[in-house]
């Protein structure tokens, strides 16, 4: 079963994108195909150069970073999203890729999460 | 009455715009946690103001600044808190 978890919600604001992201990776540990999807306000998630410590919280882009190491093989990034923040494609994680929300983007999935 | 808007609410959030809506002439309107991200956000219409840098820091949106915003650390706040007489909290 594929499943699609997905962040749209800003880092640091709430727990939310962390506690998808957890999802995410207990997923992934027990080698269940999972994806995440950063759409909306959840590309920030993806912009390079974080400095959380000064917030005293740690930087989701190091979060991020283990995706790969947990078994989170792919980073979906919402096309339109990048857009409206001003994230050009270029400054994306290596694990990344942008695309087009539509709803055959969906249909590739057995399960959508979004919390 | 000199007013102070401190606003945490990302840009697309209904609030923001109301906040907008709300200012005066001469009032000071701060961007604090996910309201950071305004600096950034395509085609907003954003009126001078200040912007908390550690949370624009930890967003990586240090680069992003734009004409009429005015980075502020948290004794600056303190101090934009002194001298208006009035705080909203959107």
């Amino acid at each position: 079963m594929n499943t699609l978890i997905v962040i749209d919600s800003l880092p640091y604001g709430d727990w939310r994108g962390r506690e998808a992201l957890d999802m995410a990776f207990s997923l992934a540990a027990f080698d269940r195909p999972v994806t995440l999807l950063f759409r909306s306000a959840g590309v920030n998630w993806l912009r390079p150069g974080q400095a959380a410590d000064q917030l005293h919280q740690k930087s989701v882009e190091r979060n991020l970073s283990a995706a790969t190491v947990f078994g989170v093989s792919t980073l979906i990034a919402d096309k339109a999203a990048l857009r409206q923040y001003r994230l050009p494609s270029d400054q994306l994680p290596e694990a990344a890729c942008e695309t087009d929300l539509t709803p055959a983007f969906y249909q590739q999935f057995d399960s959508v999460v979004a919390l | 009455m000199l007013t102070l808007h401190i606003i945490n609410k990302a840009p697309d959030h209904p609030r923001f715009s109301a906040c907008l809506e709300a200012l005066a002439e001469n009032d000071a309107l701060v961007l604090i946690e996910n309201a950071v991200t305004a600096l950034v956000f395509d085609k907003l219409p954003l009126p001078p103001c200040y912007a908390l840098h550690p949370d624009v820091n930890a967003r990586a949106l240090s680069q992003s600044s734009m004409p009429g915003v005015k980075m502020i650390d948290y004794p600056g706040l303190v101090a934009l808190t002194e001298t208006h007489q009035r705080i909203v909290n959107w």
